[in-house]
This record gives structure tokens, sequence and C-alpha cells, in this order.
């Protein structure tokens, strides 16, 4: 899920910035240095949307660099236990798939698959239904339940299931349109 | 039969007895009491595994309570199994090598063990699980619709921003772009708020709101079973969440 959070962050800059742009060098060199991180408290840092103030800068002793606490807004993506995504197929193997949505790779077990779909290996391996109706392979779109997360400091991985009602594959690659 | 008693002495009281040949391993934690208990009991202890009372404790934040009660298990396992499904791991191994004092130490040391914390006999049931949200402060939850909106600008931005050699597009930038714009089903962010906004009167919180955007559901039956917390106030809230439906579906785009 998507939140919009203000954040804080001390950014440090050299002299050589200093001047009439200090600030949109102060900017980029946060975008430069949050955009793309993953936190574990807040999630993937997906885009900056604004600065809402720079303090005043403080020098640090014996090296010259500044430190300006600088509060910003962004867009995080976070995923919760209980939370329903649309997530993409990356790979299938017998153990189960994978699936990404957004930045947040989530692996669903075969064990949380429903019974009657099997494991078929092969040039494009998937999982089939006996009767080939419903197919889950790679690409395949699929609406899957998070049932736990794993928070690093950097990083976020996530359990999945499409064993519940209104669970399962939405849009398959290889149906013809 | 030679029957063992550990006696604790804490703030909070825990009572355990353990019998030999097959043995049952009650932990019992009562509040706020702070007295010696020493309990013996007769042989007639063997038989009272499935009478041993149970005592559900809600854990604060400054208390730990928990009960489990194990079924016999055989001697010979020498308590592995018993320690194996207890959540909290591997302390009950130390109570059986009858470190009293150290299984005691080992219980309050226990208490800062991740999953260790309120292990409740009850299972929560569909309607009481909430969306496990730990909203940080001074934060909106965004729907899909909003955040393509809102990179969409930003993208649109990204050619000036990338004059700076130094600054790359973050490849989660991307995905969560891609992602966004996917997920959207929606033709505007605005129509969907509008849509929604309402139901906030009947008790549906923001991220079921988020959710159920989100999604995208067609019937009321795909809203309870994908949101089982709106199914506690289904009386509340079924008419409201049918007629926004309704209205979703004719601003839904078809991809």
């Amino acid at each position: 899920m998507f939140f919009h959070i203000v954040l804080e962050r001390n950014m440090q800059l050299h002299p050589r910035h200093f001047g009439p742009h200090l600030r949109d060098k102060l900017v980029s060199k946060l975008i430069k240095d949050v955009e793309g991180t993953c936190s574990g408290r807040h999630g993937f840092v997906v885009a900056i949307t604004g600065v809402e103030d720079i303090g005043k800068g403080l020098i640090r002793e014996g090296t010259g660099y500044v430190t300006f606490p600088v509060k910003y807004q962004c867009v995080v993506f976070r995923p919760f236990k209980g939370e329903i995504l649309e997530a993409v197929v990356t790979m299938v193997n017998k153990m189960g798939f994978f699936a990404e949505a957004g930045p947040v790779q989530i692996f669903v077990s075969n064990h949380l698959i429903p019974d009657d779909m099997e494991f078929q290996s092969g040039d494009v391996p998937n999982y089939t239904t006996s009767d080939g109706s419903v197919k889950i392979q790679k690409d395949s779109e699929v609406r899957l339940k998070i049932i736990g997360t794993r928070v690093d400091a950097t990083e976020i991985f996530c359990i999945g299931t499409i064993k519940d009602d209104f669970l399962g594959v939405i849009s398959d690659p290889g149906a013809a349109m | 039969m030679v029957l063992d008693f550990l006696v604790l002495k804490l703030a909070d009281i825990f009572v355990i007895h353990r019998l030999i040949n097959g043995y049952s391993l009650t932990i019992v934690s009562m509040k706020d009491l702070s007295m010696n208990v020493l309990t013996g009991s007769m042989n007639g202890m063997n038989k009272s595994s499935a009478n041993i009372p149970h005592v559900t404790i809600d854990s604060d934040s400054d208390s730990e309570g928990f009960v489990e009660e194990l079924a016999r298990v055989n001697s010979s396992l020498n308590g592995k199994a018993s320690s194996e499904s207890l959540k909290t791991g591997g302390k009950a191994s130390s109570l059986s090598k009858g470190e009293a004092g150290k299984g005691g130490k080992s219980y309050s040391t226990g208490k800062g063990r991740k999953g260790s914390a309120s292990i409740a006999v009850s299972t929560k049931s569909d309607a009481e699980l909430k969306l496990e949200l730990d909203i940080p402060l001074n934060s909106g939850i965004l729907m899909n619709c909003e955040v393509a909106e809102l990179l969409q600008e930003i993208h649109e931005h990204m050619a000036i921003l990338s004059e700076d050699p130094n600054i790359k597009i973050p490849e989660s930038f991307d995905k969560a772009f891609q992602y966004a714009k996917e997920g959207n089903h929606f033709s505007t962010a605005q129509s969907v708020k509008q849509v929604l906004d309402p139901l906030k009167k009947y008790g549906v919180s923001d991220g079921e709101i988020c959710l159920i955007a989100n999604i995208g559901p067609e019937t009321i039956e795909e809203v309870y079973a994908l949101v089982p917390s709106l199914k506690a106030t289904s009386s509340l809230n079924e008419g409201p969440i049918m007629e926004a439906l309704t209205a979703l579906t004719n601003i839904k785009v078809p991809k």
C-alpha cells in the first residue's frame, strides 16, 4: 500500500557546493540518497514529492562538512499483512512461485496454492488445474493476499497466499485475446 | 511417581508443574500477585492434564501472561517436543534440566524474545482480523489511482531532474509507477474519492477504503471475503458499500 509521509534526514554537504544554488544541490543530493532505498520502518521510498523545510546548517568539527536537517514529503510503498495485492509472476518452480508487486517480491508457497493446481515442469514451468482451465506461469497476473512480511534493514520480503476466495489468476499471458 | 515442583517468585507468579513419566507443562501467569506459591500435588496429578485450569490473560505492554498446556509426551523426548511447541522456544528445555532458578530468569528474559508475547489460546476470527496497519504519524494512505497520477507528474519532470548526470532514475520508481498504473482500474482519482469517502461515516477505515479502491471488487461478497474486518459491521455498512460498488462500476476503465 502506498503512503504519503513526511520524513526527516540529516544531509551533509561539502563546502564546494555552497553558493547561490545551495538549496538545489541539497535537494539533488537528497533525491540521489533517498529515492529507491528501502527501510524496514517505512518501506520503499518511491519518490520525493516535495521538500518541506531545510533547517540551519551545522558545521561539523574537523571536516568542514555542513549538516542540514531536511524535512521532505515522499511516497513510500509498504506491504502489510492481510493486504490484497495484484502481482505479476516472475518465476515458477515446484516450491511455489515468485511474484512482484511494485518494488516488493512476494513468494507463494505450493502449500498456499489451491490443491487442484499441480506443478507442470517443462520449458514454461507452470501450475495448472486438472482440467487445464487455469494456469499460473511467468507474466501471469495474480491476486494474492499477504500473510507475512519479513523486514530487514534495507529490504522487505513477503509471503502470500492464493488459497482463499476471490484470489488467484486475473489474466494469463498465454490466453488468446 | 516422583513429582517435581518448581516455584518461582517474580512480580507475576509462575507456577510450573512437571511430572515425570509423561509430563504436561502448564505455565500460568497471574498479574499483580507477588507471593511465593508452593503448590504440592499428589500422585493424582499425573491424570490431571485434562483438569489443569486454563487462564488466558491478555498481555499489556508491561506484563506478559501466557498459558500453554501441552499434551502428555513421552519422557524419552525429554522435553524437546514441548519446547518446540512452545512459542517461547527452547526455554522449557532449560526447565527440564531442573534448573529452577535459571528457569525463572529465562522466563523473564524470555519476555524480550520475539514471538513470546501474548500467546492467547483463543484464535481470532476473520472478522476480528483487522489489516495490521501501523500507519506512521503524519502520513496519509494513497490509493493506486492517486499514486498513478502523482507519479505521472513526477515522471514528466524527470527530464529536468535527469540533467544532473549524478541522478539516476531509481528502479523502484519505475516498478512502482508501472504497478500503480496497471493497478488503477478507474478513470480519475477524484471520482474514486468522491464515491468512497462517504463510507467513512459508516465505520469504514481509511485502510479499508484504500483496499476496496485497489482491488476494484464487483460484488459485496467479494468485499467481505477480501476485507474480513468489514464483516463485523456489515449491518451498518452493507448498503453504503453496495451503492459505492455500483458507482465504481460506472467509473471503471475497461482494460
